[in-house]
C-alpha cells in the first residue's frame, strides 16, 4: 500500500524517544545508577535478599498483592458477570458506575479511607460505642489490602467483563435446561469460560498491587513498608541510590515473573 | 426478585469499597470543622476557599495540565504514524516492534520515574519539567499505539487501495482517508491518555524541581504533612471535573469504550 | 415440583399445555405484549410447529415453556401439572438453540453426558446413554472432539444429541437449522424428524420457514403480533388459511372480493387463463382482466393480471400452461368455487 521506507521513517522518532526516556535510563538505572558501578546494586540485591528487615518487606508486598488479587476476583467477578447478564440499559450504567473511579488520582481515591479508618475516624467511633475500644486501623496490612482493593476493583470487573459479556448467555440456559441448578451452570460454564479474562485481570492486579505506591504509603506509612515504599524511602529519605536500584531490581523482576507466567497459564487461542 | 443473592451480595460489598470512600469525601469536604471527621461537623464552603488560595495547588494543577496536554501531543504525534505503519506497513517483525512499543507498560512506573531522574535529571541536567514531559510521553505512548491502533485494525485496508485507485497519492491519501477513518481512536487515545497523565502518581513522584509537582503529588505531600479538609475539598472540584469531562466523552466517544479498555 | 415425568397422567394429557398466558415487557404505561392471552395444547408424541413471521411471540412462547421466560399472566402445565413458577431445570426439558450453546470447553461426549450427570445417574450408565445419543446423530467416532472442530451441520446434530439424551418429556427446539446453509437445512429436516421418530419424544419446533413447517409438523401452529392466528394439521390449515395473515405468510398472494363470496383467496394453480372466446367449461367465477406482465418459467408461465373484481380492481396471479399470452392482452380469468377460500373479513392484515 504506501511504500517501505517510508513505514520504517514513521516508526524511527517514536523508536528514539523510546531508547531515550525509557530503555536506555531503565537499562541504567537498574544496571548502575549515575554513581556507583554495576558490582554495587549486585551487591545490594544481595543484601536485600538476605536482610532480616527487608526480607519481610518482599514478603508483605507479595502477600499484599496476593490478597488484593483474591479479593478482587471475589468481589469483581460477581460485578462482571450481573452487568453482562443485565438489560442493556442497566448494563451501560453499571459499567459506567464501575470505572468512573479509574478517572479520579489515586491520592483522592484512598483519601477517604484516611478519614474511615483514623483513630477518631468512622469504624474507630462505631466500635468505640459499640464498647470495643478503638482499634488500630490505620497503618496495618488490612488498610493496605481494603485501599488496594477499591483501586484494582475497576480493572478486574473489565477484565472480567470482557471474557463474560463474550459469552453466550444460551450457553448457561442450555445447562439449565440440561438440569443444572443456578449454581451449577455458574461453576461448570460459565466460570471456566470466564477464565482467560479473569486469568488477565488478576495478572493486572497483581502487578499494579505490587507497584502501587499512593495507597501504601498513606495507608501502610513507615509501619508496613512494601516494596514500592520502601524504594521511596531509599530514595527520597537515606539518598541511597544503589539501594533504591536494588529494590527497583526486585520490584521489575517481580511483575516481570508473573507477566510471563501468567502468558504461559493462557491457552493460544482459548475460547474467546 | 433477586435471582442470584449470593453474588448480589458480593457485588454489592464491591461497589460500597469502589465508591464508599470518594462518598464520603463528599461529605469531609464540605465540613465546617477542622478536622477529618465523618460525618461533618456543619456544612461550609470554607475548606474549599482555602484550597484555591493554596499557592502550591495552583501552581501543581497548571503544571499537570501542561505536562498532561504536552506529553498526549507528544504521545499522539509519536504513536499515530507508529500506529499506521505496523498496521498498514506489511514490515518484517511487526509483532517485535508492536511489543516494543507497548513494553512501558510492564516496568513499574516507579522504577521509570526513579531511572528518569537518575540518568534524566541527575545524569543529564535536565529540569524536572522536561523529565515529567519525557517520562508522561513514555507512558502514554503505549495507549497511544494500541487504542489509536485498533481503528486502524479495524477499518478494511481496501479504503486505502479504493483511493489510490481513484487517483489519489499515498499522502493524499493519508489525510483524506486513513486519518478520518482513525479518528474516533484517535479522539479515544487523546482522552485516555490525557486523564492517565493528570493522574499519575508514581512516575511524577520524583520528578520534582524547585516548585514544580504534579498536582496529586503535591496534594500526597500535602496529606502526609498535615491533617485538616482542604485535600477532601481539592478532591470534590476534581471530582466535578471527572464528571464533566465523562460526560463529554460520553457524548464524543462512549465513556466506556474509552475507559473500558 | 415433583418430577413431571413420573407423575405422567392419562395418556391423552397434553404434554403441554398454555392456558391465557401473556408476556408483556417494559412499564405499565408503554407494556408491549410479545405474547397475549395465549392458549394451547400440544398433543402427546407430536410435531408442533409455531410458526410465524419474526417478532410474532413464537420464540418468547418456546423460551417460556422452557422456563427462561415468566409469563406475566396465565399458566403453563406440563404432563397436567401446573408448571408456571418451575425453574428450568426441574421442567425435564430438552431443548436446541439456534446457535447451537454447545459448551467449548468440554467434548462431545462430555456436552452430551451434561444433562445425564446433573440427573444424578450413575457414571457408566451416564457413558452408556451418552454414547447411545451420539450413535444416534451418527457421531459417535468423534465423541472426544471439541465443538469447535466440527462443521455446523454436525454441530446441530451434537445439540440434538444432548438434548435427546436426557429423555425429556418435551423437545423444544429454537430454529434450529436457520444457521445451516440452505442444501444442509434439507438434508436436517429428514434428520430432525427421524430422531424424533425414533425416540418417540414430543415436540415443539420454532420457525420462520413455512415450507420447514410443513414438512416436519403434524401439528401447525401460526402466530402473528402474539395472538394465536390458526392450528391444526398442516393438510387442514394450508388449504383452507382462516384469514388473510395466514394466507399470505403461507405464500397465498391473490386476494379479491368475489360478489356472493366476500373475500376470498385463491392459489396461482388453481385459475385458469381463458383466451378470447374459450369457453369456461365448469362452474366458476369469470373476471375480465387484463395481463400486465408475464414470467416465463419452463413448464409454465406465471402470468400477472389486473382483473375487475367485486371491490375494483384486483391483482392475480396464475400459473398458465401455455407460452401464448402477451402483455397487454385482454384476457378473462376462471375461479373454480371448489378452490375459492373465504377469509375471515380483514383479520390478521392490520400491520404487514
Amino acid at each position: 500500500m504506501f511504500r517501505r521506507s517510508a513505514m520504517v521513517a514513521l516508526l524511527v522518532p517514536g523508536l528514539a524517544v523510546l531508547a531515550f526516556g525509557f530503555l536506555y535510563p531503565v537499562a541504567a538505572t537498574l544496571a548502575a545508577p549515575p554513581d556507583g558501578d554495576p558490582a554495587t546494586v549486585a551487591r545490594e540485591t544481595a543484601a536485600l535478599l538476605s536482610d532480616p528487615y527487608l526480607l519481610p518487606v518482599i514478603a508483605r508486598t507479595i502477600r499484599v498483592a496476593v490478597v488484593t488479587t483474591a479479593a478482587c476476583l471475589l468481589l469483581g467477578f460477581p460485578v462482571a458477570y450481573l452487568i453482562s447478564r443485565a438489560p442493556a440499559r442497566w448494563a451501560g450504567r453499571l459499567l459506567a458506575l464501575a470505572i468512573f473511579p479509574l478517572m479520579l488520582n489515586t491520592v483522592v481515591r484512598t483519601y477517604g479511607w484516611l478519614v474511615l479508618l483514623g483513630s477518631n475516624g468512622l469504624i474507630s467511633d462505631v466500635s468505640a460505642a459499640l464498647g470495643l475500644g478503638r482499634p488500630q486501623l490505620l497503618y496495618t496490612e488490612t488498610a493496605i489490602n481494603l485501599g488496594l482493593v477499591q483501586l484494582f476493583l475497576p480493572i478486574m470487573i473489565l477484565s472480567c467483563y470482557s471474557s463474560l459479556s463474550q459469552q453466550d448467555p444460551r450457553l448457561e440456559e442450555a445447562a439449565r435446561g440440561l438440569g443444572a441448578s443456578p449454581g451449577r451452570a455458574f461453576r461448570q460454564v460459565v466460570l471456566p469460560l470466564a477464565m482467560p479474562g479473569a486469568l488477565v485481570g488478576c495478572t493486572l492486579v497483581f502487578a499494579g498491587a505490587v507497584t502501587a505506591f499512593t495507597t501504601p504509603q498513606l495507608l501502610g506509612g513507615a509501619r508496613e513498608r512494601i516494596l514500592s515504599t520502601l524504594l521511596y524511602s531509599r530514595v527520597n529519605v537515606s539518598l541511597d541510590w544503589p539501594a533504591a536500584s536494588a529494590v527497583a531490581l526486585v520490584m521489575t523482576v517481580l511483575v516481570l515473573a508473573v507477566s510471563v507466567l501468567s502468558g504461559r497459564l493462557t491457552p493460544k487461542g482459548s475460547a474467546q | 426478585m433477586i435471582r442470584r443473592p449470593f453474588l448480589t451480595l458480593l457485588a454489592a460489598v464491591a461497589f460500597t469499597i469502589m465508591l464508599g470512600p470518594v462518598v464520603i469525601l463528599l461529605g469531609v469536604a464540605f465540613t465546617a470543622g477542622s478536622t477529618l471527621t465523618f460525618p461533618p461537623e456543619g456544612l461550609s464552603l470554607r475548606w474549599f476557599g482555602a484550597a484555591l488560595a493554596y499557592q502550591p495547588f495552583l501552581d501543581s494543577f497548571r503544571t499537570s495540565v501542561v505536562v498532561a496536554l504536552t506529553s498526549t501531543l507528544f504521545a499522539l504525534a509519536l504513536g499515530i504514524p507508529a500506529a499506521v505503519a505496523l498496521h498498514r506497513g506489511s514490515l518484517p517483525g511487526r509483532r517485535v516492534l508492536e511489543n516494543l512499543f507497548l513494553s512501558p507498560v510492564i516496568v513499574p512506573e516507579l522504577v521509570l520515574g526513579l531511572a528518569l531522574f537518575q540518568q534524566i535529571m541527575v545524569g543529564l541536567h535536565s529540569t524536572a519539567t522536561a523529565a515529567l514531559v519525557l517520562g508522561h510521553t513514555v507512558l502514554l505512548l503505549p495507549y497511544a499505539v494500541r487504542v489509536a491502533g485498533a481503528s486502524l485494525a479495524l477499518a478494511d485496508p481496501r479504503l486505502e487501495e479504493a483511493a489510490r485507485g481513484l487517483g489519489a497519492g499515498p499522502v493524499r491519501t493519508f489525510f483524506s482517508v486513513t486519518l478520518p477513518v482513525m479518528r474516533p481512536g484517535i479522539l479515544s487515545a487523546a482522552i485516555l491518555a490525557f486523564v492517565t497523565s493528570l493522574n499519575n502518581v508514581p512516575l511524577s513522584l520524583l520528578l520534582t524541581g524547585p516548585g514544580v509537582a504534579t498536582l496529586p503529588v503535591e496534594m500526597l505531600n500535602y496529606v502526609q504533612s498535615s491533617f485538616d479538609p482542604v485535600v477532601a475539598a481539592v478532591s470534590v472540584l476534581l471530582l466535578a471535573g471527572s464528571v464533566a469531562v465523562a460526560l463529554v466523552t460520553e457524548r464524543l466517544v462512549g465513556f466506556t469504550k474509552v475507559f473500558g479498555r | 415440583m415433583a418430577n413431571t415425568a413420573e407423575t405422567a397422567a392419562a395418556p391423552g394429557t397434553p404434554v403441554v399445555r398454555l392456558d391465557g398466558v401473556s408476556r408483556e415487557y417494559g412499564k405499565a404505561s408503554g407494556a408491549f405484549a410479545a405474547v397475549s392471552d395465549l392458549s394451547l395444547d400440544v398433543p402427546r408424541g407430536s410435531f408442533t410447529t409455531l410458526l410465524g413471521p419474526s417478532g410474532c411471540g413464537k420464540t418468547t412462547t418456546l423460551r417460556m415453556i422452557a422456563g427462561f421466560v415468566r409469563p406475566t399472566s396465565g399458566r403453563i402445565l406440563l404432563e397436567g401439572a401446573d408448571a408456571t413458577s418451575t425453574p428450568p431445570e426441574k421442567r425435564n426439558i430438552g431443548m436446541v438453540f439456534q446457535s447451537y450453546a454447545l459448551f467449548p470447553h468440554m467434548t462431545l461426549r462430555d456436552n452430551v453426558a451434561f444433562g445425564l450427570r446433573t440427573r444424578r445417574i450413575a457414571k457408566p450408565e451416564v457413558l452408556r446413554r451418552a454414547g447411545e445419543a451420539l450413535e444416534l446423530v451418527g457421531l459417535s467416532h468423534l465423541a472426544d472432539r471439541r465443538p469447535a472442530q466440527l462443521s455446523g451441520g454436525q454441530q446441530q446434530r451434537v445439540a440434538l444429541a444432548r438434548a435427546v439424551a436426557v429423555r425429556p418429556s418435551v423437545l423444544l427446539l429454537d430454529e434450529p437449522l436457520s444457521n445451516l446453509d440452505a442444501r444442509l437445512r434439507v438434508q436436517m429436516r429428514q434428520e430432525l424428524l427421524r430422531v424424533q421418530r425414533e425416540t418417540g419424544l414430543t415436540a415443539v419446533l420454532v420457525t420462520h420457514d413455512q415450507d420447514e413447517a410443513l414438512e416436519l409438523s403434524d401439528h401447525l401452529v401460526i402466530m402473528n403480533g402474539g395472538r394465536l392466528e390458526q392450528q391444526g394439521a398442516p393438510r387442514e390449515v394450508f388449504p383452507a388459511p382462516a384469514n388473510r395473515f395466514v394466507a399470505e405468510f403461507l405464500g397465498y398472494q391473490n386476494f379479491l372480493t368475489v360478489p356472493g363470496h366476500g373475500p376470498v383467496t385463491v392459489r396461482p394453480e388453481h385459475t385458469r387463463l381463458l383466451a378470447d372466446g374459450e369457453a369456461a367449461g365448469g362452474d366458476g367465477v369469470l373476471l375480465d382482466a387484463q395481463v400486465r406482465g408475464v414470467t416465463y418459467q419452463g413448464s409454465h408461465c406465471l402470468v400477472e393480471v389486473a382483473a375487475a373484481s367485486g371491490d375494483g380492481e384486483a391483482t392475480l396471479h396464475c400459473l398458465h400452461p401455455g407460452d401464448d399470452v402477451r402483455p397487454g392482452a385482454r384476457v378473462r380469468i376462471a375461479l373454480p368455487h371448489r378452490h375459492l377460500v373465504a377469509l375471515a373479513g380483514g383479520a390478521g392484515t392490520e400491520d404487514r
